[in-house]
């Protein structure tokens, strides 16, 4: 159940569900496979910028920003058993911390 | 004395700064390209050797102890297999696994998601107060809560009360009980007392910590017993030996880990914007090494290395001693501490910091070392940068009196 939606673009959160390793949806435990929500660039780049999910939380969230605030973006979901969480540097372009899956499933 | 801007404290320029931040990435990115087979039959032997340590050890217990011959040999080899089991599998298996540095081999078993730990706290908690709060607010005042585990005043900016005055006797308690004391860890009782708690939350975390206390006090003091009969007394007094044994274990490494003199705390201004770069600088001030024979790295969780832990917390355990080489080079280049020494010498540091602070700041001095000098005070010069006078060695030989009265 998504209770944690509304702060998923939130920095703080992301960085407390990419350590504590829960999803960013429901903020409960992850599983495996990790789910990771993200555009089509972001696929390309392998880099995300929403929290880690379940699969499912993954889905269903996909629906909801389809039929919300991310209309018209093509939301794409990657699985992986593992991720690596990359902070951003000063001078980096992207100023968000990202997520690079680094076990595609 | 607390540090509220690591940059500035350590001297470095933007550019400085940034290039540390640059190499480390590439420490990084070295050994996540590098990981492999060889790591992953690294951490596959740690586990069967744990494993087959608690099968010895369940074994010796179950079976030497039905003999009047071999009881107390068989009950003391029997708590150490065991003691060596728990220490093994807290330290550098369930420790690391839960930190992600294995999910990348993508095993069902070996995963941060379902590693469940043999020890009193649920691993859900575990990743909340250690992964997040901890390493994400290391050594800063008010935000980690590792800082005394909030019962201890382990800094001089922590205000002192007279319950500070039972400090020795609180760390004893700790140390021996300490599955327990991290049992509770995540619950934050200040904020229960406080009524600052959401309920439900404290509710839902309960349950947990009582239902795999539960489950741990069942194995070990039930079950376990049940089965070596008529010396189901010997089996429990062993098991409980062995529990102490890693608590006492653990509960020194991880001590080891920030409370030397060398690791640094911080305010929370030092992490209001804080830069990538500033973060990797944070983590090395405030972290502390100690140093060892491989057999004891393992048996520590490779926390020996504590600041490569803390730079790369989900890179594979076993490669920190590699990289613990390139750092200490990176450290000496930028003239940053890399705090280490011998494992007693930094406990009995952290133990005198435990003892002294016990008291009021006014009856005790503090034993950080002093913060280092601006570069140009403290950088290798050339030929060319040296004062004319350094030439004039018969002046300078002479002492600062004679020097004084020549010029």
């Amino acid at each position: 159940m998504l209770t944690q939606a509304s702060r998923i673009h939130d920095r703080s959160w992301v960085v407390q569900c990419a350590l504590s390793r829960i999803c960013g949806g429901c903020a409960m435990s992850l599983g495996r496979p990790v789910a990771f929500l993200g555009t089509a660039q972001e696929v390309g780049r392998n880099a995300f910028h929403l929290p880690p999910l379940h699969v499912e939380c993954a889905e269903e969230l996909a629906r909801e920003l389809a039929a919300g605030p991310g209309a018209g973006t093509d939301w794409r979901l990657v699985r992986t058993a593992g991720f690596e969480f990359a902070r951003p540097g000063r001078d980096d372009a992207d100023q968000q911390p990202r997520f690079v899956p680094n076990s595609l499933l | 004395m607390a540090i509220s801007d690591v940059q500035q404290y350590m001297h470095l320029t933007d550019e400085e700064i940034e290039e540390l931040g640059r190499e480390l990435d590439t420490i990084r990115a070295d050994i996540e390209e590098s990981r492999g087979a060889a790591d992953a039959a690294y951490i596959n032997r740690m586990i069967r050797i744990q494993r087959g340590l608690a099968v010895a050890g369940r074994a010796t217990l179950i079976l030497g102890t039905a003999s009047r011959r071999t009881r107390v040999p068989a009950a003391v080899a029997g708590a150490a297999l065991l003691g060596l089991h728990k220490i093994l599998e807290n330290m550098e298996i369930g420790h690391n696994v839960m930190h992600g540095q294995w999910d990348w081999m993508n095993d069902p078993e070996i995963h941060s998601s379902n590693w469940e730990w043999d020890t009193a706290q649920p691993a859900e908690q575990w990743k909340h107060s250690h992964n997040y709060i901890h390493h994400q607010f290391t050594n800063v005042l008010g935000y980690d809560n590792d800082i005394g585990y909030g019962i201890m005043r382990l800094a001089r900016e922590q205000r002192w009360n007279p319950y500070y005055l039972g400090q020795p006797v609180y760390n004893a308690l700790l140390a021996s009980l300490f599955q327990w004391g991290v049992a509770l860890h995540d619950l934050d009782i200040e904020r229960i007392r406080k009524g600052e708690k959401d309920p439900a939350e404290m509710k839902r975390q309960l349950v947990q910590i009582l239902s795999k206390g539960r489950n741990q006090a069942v194995k070990d003091y039930l079950v376990y017993p049940a089965l070596s009969g008529r010396q189901w007394r010997t089996t429990l007094i062993a098991n409980a030996s062995a529990n102490v044994a890693r608590n006492l274990w653990s509960y020194m490494i991880i001590f080891c880990g920030h409370f030397p003199d060398g690791a640094l705390h911080f305010t929370e201004e030092e992490i209001q914007d804080e830069t990538r770069d500033e973060w990797y600088l944070r983590q090395i001030l405030g972290a502390a090494n100690f140093e060892g024979g491989p057999l004891l790295h393992i048996l520590s969780g490779n926390l020996g290395f504590q600041i490569e832990h803390h730079l790369f917390p989900d890179l594979p355990s076993n490669r920190y001693a590699e990289i613990s080489v390139r750092v200490r080079a990176l450290c000496e280049k930028y003239d940053i501490p890399y705090t280490t020494g011998p494992l007693l010498r930094q406990y009995g540091q952290a133990l005198r910091t435990i003892l002294k602070l016990s008291l009021p700041n006014s009856a005790t001095s503090s034993d950080q070392p002093e913060p280092p000098t601006p570069p140009r005070d403290r950088k290798r010069r050339s030929d060319q940068e040296r004062p004319s006078r350094i030439a004039e060695l018969g002046v300078w030989s002479r002492g600062r009196s004679r020097e004084s009265k020549v010029s």
